[in-house]
C-alpha cells in the first residue's frame, strides 16, 4: 500500500469516527429513535393485516400492497371532501378519524368479497396457487386504480398535495420535547400505530371470536369440530387484514414521504414481506418487534445516507439484508415456529 | 390476419422474455421450489453484456464477440446462483420465495445506485463505447455472424435469389436461433436422468432423498442452469435494445411477468411459458395504444362511425371516451383477469391442458397417429 491510499484510509476512518461520534450524541440518537417508531408504526400498519391472514389460512396475499394502494386512494378522497372542509384542529383530527373507519369499512368489504369470491376456491389445492391468485389480484386491482385516476383526472393534478395540506398545523411542525424537536407527523403516527396495535390485540386476545380465530390458527379442523364454521372467519380475518391495510394507506396520506400513488402498492408489499418474515409468518407478537425493528434500522440508515454516505438506497437495501440474514440465521423469525405455511 | 398476429418486433420480445420465463419454469416448474428472484440472473445477463460493451468488465475489451459475452454472463450468473442457491436451499415454500426476492431486491436497490454503471444508474446504462454491432453466429467467421438490433443490425438482400430480410428480421432469426438452442439444451437436460430426479423433488423430496440421492446438490445444480439461461435471454435482451435499466432487469415484477407467462403456459412444460409470453404479448399488443400490429382500438375508432361513438352511455361518458378509458394502453388489466381465470379454471396452462387432452407430448401424439400406431 502506498502512501497516498493509506493517507486516504486514515482520512476516510477519520471521518467515520467524527461520524460515529456525532451520531452517537444523544440529540441525535434521540431523533433518530423517535423517527424509527413513527417509521415502526407504519410498517405495523402496513404488515399487521398480512401476519393475520398468513396465520390464520397459510395465504402469503400478494394483493395485500394494493389494499394499502386503494386505502390511500380513498382515504385521500375522503379527506379532501371532509377534512378540508373542517375548521379547527379538533373536527380536523375527528374528520380523519372519521374518513379512517370509512375506508377500514369499505377496503374491509372489498377483503372479504375477495375472499368469499375467489380465494375460497382455492383452499383444498397446493398453497402456491393462492400466492399466485393474488398476484393475479394485484395486476387487475392496480390497474383499476389507474384506469379510475386517468379517467377523473386525479393525477397529476395537485389535488392530492390538498390531501397533504389537511392535517392540523400543529401536526405539521415540530414539538419541543426539551433536548430535541420532534415533528409532530411522528408523534402522531406513533400514536396512532400504538392504537393499532393495541386494538389488534385486544380484539385477538381478549375477545371471543379472537379465541376463535387463534384456535382456528393453532388447528382449523380441531376447530371445525368443535362447530365453529371456519369458513366464515376466514372471510372475517381476509376482511379485517385488508381493513387495516386500507387504515394504513389512510395514514400514508398525511406523510409527505408517502402519498397516493399506484406504484405505492408494490413500494408497501415488500416491507409489509420483509417484517412479516423477520417476526416470524403468522405471528402477531413477532410483525410488532420486526417492524420496530426494520424501522429502527431504516431511521438509522436514513441519518447516516443524509448527513455521510453518499448511496441514496442505503436504507431500501438494509432492510432487504436483514431478510436476507433473518432467513439465514434464523428461518422461522423471531418468534415463528418452524415449518409455519412450508409446504 | 394484421390484425390479429403481433408484429416483428413483439415477437423478437417474446422470444428473449419467453427464453427467461423457460428458465424460470426450469427451476420453480421442475423442482416446486418459486424461485421470486430470478429476475436478478436476468439482469446480471443484460448488464453483464452492456458493462462489457462499454468496457467495464475488467479484462474484456468492447469489441469482445457477442456469444462469448453470452456464455460469460450465463457463467457470472450460474456463480451467483450458487452462492445465492447455497444459502437458500436450505429452505423451502414460501421462506424459499421469499429469501430468492430479498436477494434479488438487494442487487436491484444496488445496481439503482451504482455510479459504477453509468453517469445516471437509475436510469440504467446503454451502450456508447462499443460502436460495432452485437452479433450472433460463429465468432470469427464473418459469413456466418449476423448483426441484430433495429437500427444497428445486418440485413440481407436476395438471399437464395428471392428472400430479403429488414434488420428486425434478421434480428428476429438469430435471437431465434440462440432461443432455440437454449430450448434444446433445457429439454435434454429435463429429460435426462438429472431432470427426473428434479421431477421427484417436485413429487416428494423426502422421498427422493429416502432412495438416495442427495437432493440439496441437484436443487443447486439446476438452480445454476437455469440461472444459465435466464441470463443469456437478459444478454439477448439488452444486445437487441442496446440499453437496460434496473426497472426492466432486476425489479421483482420482471420475475412476476415470468410467473405470468409460465402459469398461462403451463407449469411444468418447458415450451409452455414461451406460448405464455406470447399470449401475453398478443393481448398487450392487441390492446395497446397504437395498435401497431392491427390492434382493436384503431379497428373500433375506424369501424363503429361517428354517431355510435358519440352516444352517451351514462353520465356524459359517450362510447368513444369508454373505449378510451378501458381499451387504451390498459392491457395489464386484462392480462390480470386472464391470469386470475387460468389460476382457477385452468390450473394446467394451455400447453399443459392440451398435453393432458392428447395424452402426451403434442409431437408424439401427432406422430403416433399419422403412423397409426392407434386403433
Amino acid at each position: 500500500m502506498d502512501v497516498a491510499t493509506a493517507l486516504t484510509n486514515q482520512i476516510a476512518l477519520a471521518g467515520f469516527v467524527d461520524a460515529l461520534g456525532q451520531f452517537l450524541r444523544p440529540e441525535n440518537l434521540a431523533s433518530v429513535l423517535v423517527d424509527g417508531l413513527a417509521k415502526a408504526a407504519i410498517y405495523v400498519m402496513i404488515a399487521g393485516g398480512l401476519t393475520l391472514i398468513f396465520g390464520l389460512m397459510g395465504v402469503l396475499n400478494f394483493a395485500h400492497g394494493s389494499m394499502t394502494m386503494i386505502g390511500a386512494y380513498l382515504g385521500g378522497l375522503l379527506m379532501v371532501f371532509a377534512v378540508g372542509g373542517a375548521t379547527g384542529a379538533g373536527m380536523r383530527l375527528l374528520t380523519f378519524f372519521l374518513a379512517l373507519a370509512a375506508t377500514f369499512a369499505l377496503l374491509a368489504g372489498l377483503g372479504g368479497a375477495v375472499e368469499v369470491g375467489l380465494i375460497r376456491r382455492l383452499y383444498d389445492r397446493p398453497p402456491v396457487y393462492q400466492i399466485l391468485l393474488t398476484f393475479g389480484l394485484t395486476l387487475i386491482l392496480d390497474e383499476l386504480v389507474r384506469i379510475a385516476v386517468l379517467f377523473y383526472g386525479m393525477q397529476p393534478t395537485s389535488d392530492w398535495q390538498a390531501a397533504l395540506g389537511t392535517k392540523p398545523s400543529f401536526l405539521a411542525e415540530s414539538v419541543d420535547l426539551g433536548l430535541i424537536s420532534v415533528s409532530g407527523l411522528s408523534l402522531f403516527e406513533i400514536a396512532v400505530g400504538i392504537a393499532t396495535v393495541a386494538g389488534l390485540w385486544a380484539f385477538l386476545t381478549r375477545t371471543r371470536y379472537g379465541l376463535i380465530i387463534r384456535a382456528g390458527s393453532e388447528d382449523a379442523e380441531m376447530t371445525e369440530a368443535l362447530g365453529i364454521d371456519v369458513r366464515r372467519v376466514f372471510t372475517v380475518v381476509f376482511a379485517l387484514g385488508a381493513g387495516v391495510a386500507g387504515a394504513a394507506g389512510t395514514l400514508l396520506m398525511w406523510d409527505p414521504a408517502w402519498g397516493a400513488s399506484v406504484p405505492l402498492a408494490a413500494d408497501t408489499l415488500l416491507p409489509a414481506f420483509v417484517v412479516v418474515i423477520i417476526g416470524g409468518l403468522g405471528t402477531f407478537r413477532g410483525t410488532v418487534a420486526a417492524a420496530v425493528i426494520v424501522g429502527m434500522a431504516d431511521a438509522t440508515t436514513t441519518w447516516w445516507f443524509v448527513n455521510h454516505v453518499d448511496f441514496a438506497s442505503l436504507p431500501e437495501m438494509t432492510v432487504f439484508l436483514i431478510l436476507v440474514a433473518m432467513l439465514i440465521l434464523r428461518p422461522q423469525g423471531l418468534f415463528g415456529v418452524e415449518e409455519v405455511g412450508g409446504h | 390476419m394484421v390484425t390479429i398476429l403481433p408484429d416483428i418486433e413483439t415477437m423478437i420480445a417474446v422470444l428473449y422474455f419467453g427464453l427467461f420465463a423457460m428458465s424460470f419454469d426450469f427451476i420453480s416448474g421442475y423442482t416446486g421450489y418459486l424461485s421470486f428472484g430470478h429476475a436478478a440472473f436476468y439482469g446480471t445477463g443484460a448488464y453483464f453484456v452492456v458493462l462489457a460493451a462499454n468496457g467495464k468488465v475488467p479484462l474484456l475489451g468492447t469489441a469482445t464477440p457477442f456469444v462469448y459475452l453470452l456464455v460469460l454472463a450465463g457463467i457470472a450468473a450460474a456463480v451467483l446462483a450458487v452462492l445465492i442457491g447455497a444459502v437458500s436451499f436450505r429452505l423451502s415454500g414460501v421462506y424459499f420465495a421469499m429469501i430468492t426476492l430479498g436477494f434479488s431486491q438487494v442487487l436491484y436497490v444496488f445496481i439503482r445506485d451504482w455510479d459504477y454503471v453509468g453517469s445516471n444508474p437509475r436510469d440504467g446504462p446503454a451502450v456508447l463505447e462499443r460502436t460495432e454491432p452485437f452479433s450472433v453466429g460463429v465468432p470469427g467467421v464473418d459469413s456466418l455472424d449476423l448483426a441484430i438490433g433495429q437500427l444497428a443490425g445486418d440485413s440481407i438482400e436476395g438471399l437464395l435469389g428471392f428472400l430479403s430480410f429488414g434488420t428486425t428480421e434478421v434480428s428476429y432469426y438469430m435471437i431465434g436461433l440462440v432461443v432455440l438452442v437454449c430450448y434444446f439444451a433445457m429439454q435434454r437436460i429435463i429429460h435426462s436422468p438429472f431432470g427426473r430426479v428434479l421431477v421427484a423433488i417436485r413429487e416428494n423430496e423426502e422421498r427422493a432423498e429416502a432412495v438416495g440421492y442427495n437432493t440439496f446438490w441437484y436443487k443447486l445444480g439446476a438452480f445454476a442452469v437455469s440461472a444459465f439461461f435466464a441470463a443469456v435471454a437478459g444478454g439477448l435482451f439488452a444486445g437487441f435494445r442496446r440499453s437496460v435499466a434496473p426497472e426492466s432487469s432486476f425489479y421483482f415484477l420482471v420475475t412476476g411477468d415470468a410467473l405470468l407467462a409460465s402459469i398461462i403456459g403451463g407449469f411444468g412444460t418447458l415450451a409452455g411459458p414461451l406460448y405464455g409470453w406470447l399470449f401475453d404479448e398478443t393481448i398487450t399488443e392487441f390492446l395497446s395504444k397504437t395498435g401497431e400490429g392491427g390492434g382493436l382500438l384503431p379497428y373500433l375508432r375506424d369501424h363503429l362511425g361517428e354517431a355510435t361513438m358519440a352516444t352517451e352511455l351514462y353520465n356524459g361518458l359517450t362510447v368513444g371516451q369508454a373505449i378510451d378509458t378501458f381499451l387504451n394502453g390498459h392491457a395489464e388489466l386484462y392480462i390480470g383477469v386472464v391470469f386470475v381465470l387460468f389460476v382457477l379454471f385452468v390450473p394446467n396452462g394451455l400447453l399443459g391442458t392440451v398435453r393432458d387432452r392428447l395424452g402426451g407430448p403434442v409431437a408424439k401424439r401427432v406422430a403416433a397417429r399419422l403412423r397409426g400406431d392407434e386403433r
